[in-house]
């Protein structure tokens, strides 16, 4: 196995040994341990040991981007950086690492798929929690394995690295999807679970998750519009609509 | 509206400076006064990355900021100030009593000679007694994490 696949898998337990002490800085220590390995075959121990106590030090980020800053940092060591500004980087790399990530996972993918999975259930059954899990942790290799050799090629020239790439703009549209799709599971949903129920009540539903997808898509509203807001309005109003029904 | 916090926060600009704070303050402006960032532009580029749009951030040094201080607290948005020790908040607080009057201790993470006392709080001896110099001076010090948490003020973190 190369140092680069076992870093990867390393990552996928980042979070394993998280304290409120160093927060994943276990985590992040332990997935670069295996390139730091192969940085400093050649040296005194005593070098690598140290390399690998400072990637261990205290680091917080949204764990599927934590690759970025495995890969920073070694690339740092590689290139000499003096340890003081690699600690730096990853205290630098921690706030948009966690912010960008928020934005792109948690409130898009994730919600994005759970509204697809839930829109597609009537017609694909149980086979689409399979599917979501299939997507979302193919997704999160994909973006581990990026995040990893694009911090390996960039190291303290990540940022701007960072914000050329994709990643930033996709983190932005992400929410937008996951507005669409939740938006677009609350009435399929509510079909399912009150199948009976008034059709007038389907129109209401119907006609709020409408303005709900515009809303998120529409270029003067949609940095005001995030998919959880959508959504929870959207399940809000339609409880409130159905539940009011007689 | 002006500075509506003044914090020390080791993350510096971060999701719960950004979203936990920024969101029910409403703020419009971060001042992240740190040297070595002023003088990183690499560091600068990742720390505007972290904020959302409609967001502006400004670098300083603490020459700058003292300097900077009556126009950040004039401005008509909200903002955070924000410093990545207490040394730096200690230069603003000594600076200009009477804006920085109210720091929040935010968040100083674990080093080799500090000792925990919050779960997002660990203090070296040389911090304490800048802490208790503070406190004497009369600036008003607690501790919080986020809005939504209850404050520590400085007499239940060092009793």
């Amino acid at each position: 196995m190369t140092p680069r696949t076992a870093a990867l898998i390393r990552l996928y337990g980042v979070q394993a040994a998280w304290t409120y002490e160093r927060m994943a800085g276990i985590g992040v220590g332990h997935a670069s341990a295996p390139l730091l390995r192969d940085l400093y075959a050649a040296s005194a121990p005593a070098e690598r040991r140290a390399a690998v106590a400072r990637s261990a030090e205290f680091f917080n980020s949204h764990p599927y981007l934590a690759g970025i800053a495995v890969g920073a940092v070694v690339r740092a060591e590689r290139d000499g950086v003096d340890p003081a500004q690699i600690s730096r980087l990853r205290i630098a790399l921690s706030g948009p690492l966690g912010a960008i990530g928020d934005q792109l996972i948690w409130a898009g993918q994730v919600p994005a798929l759970m509204g697809l999975a839930l829109a597609a259930s009537p017609w694909a059954g149980a086979w689409v929690v399979g599917a979501l899990l299939v997507a979302h942790n193919v997704a999160r290799l994909l973006l581990t394995s990026w995040g990893l050799d694009l911090g390996l090629r960039e190291g303290l020239g990540v940022g701007s690295a960072l914000s050329r790439s994709w990643i930033a703009q996709r983190a932005s549209d992400a929410q937008r999807v996951a507005a669409f799709g939740v938006g677009l599971a609350t009435p399929i949903a509510a079909w399912q679970l009150l199948g009976d129920a008034r059709p007038a009540a389907w129109a209401i539903v119907g006609a709020i998750t409408l303005v709900g997808s515009v809303l998120a898509l529409a270029p003067g509203t949609r940095s005001h519009v995030s998919g959880l807001r959508v959504g929870l309005g959207l399940l809000a109003v339609a409880g409130v609509v159905i539940g009011g029904m007689p | 509206m002006g500075v509506a916090l003044y914090r020390v926060d080791d993350r510096l600009v971060h999701g719960q400076v950004v979203i936990g704070w920024g969101r029910p303050l409403g703020v419009r402006f971060i001042a992240l006064v740190d040297p070595a960032v002023r003088a990183s532009s690499w560091e600068q580029d990742l720390y505007r990355m972290a904020v959302p749009d409609g967001v502006e951030v400004f670098f300083a040094d603490v020459a700058e900021a003292i300097t900077l201080l009556p126009e950040w607290e004039a401005d008509r948005r909200a903002g955070v100030v924000i410093t990545g020790d207490l040394e730096t908040m200690a230069a603003l607080y000594t600076a200009r009593p009477d804006l920085v009057n109210r720091i929040n201790l935010g968040g100083i993470h674990h080093r080799a000679d500090r000792t925990e006392r919050l779960r997002y709080l660990y203090l070296a001896p040389e911090e304490e007694a800048l802490l208790r110099r503070l406190d004497a001076a009369g600036a008003e010090l607690s501790a919080q994490d986020l809005p939504t948490t209850p404050a520590v003020p400085l007499d239940e973190i060092l009793p």
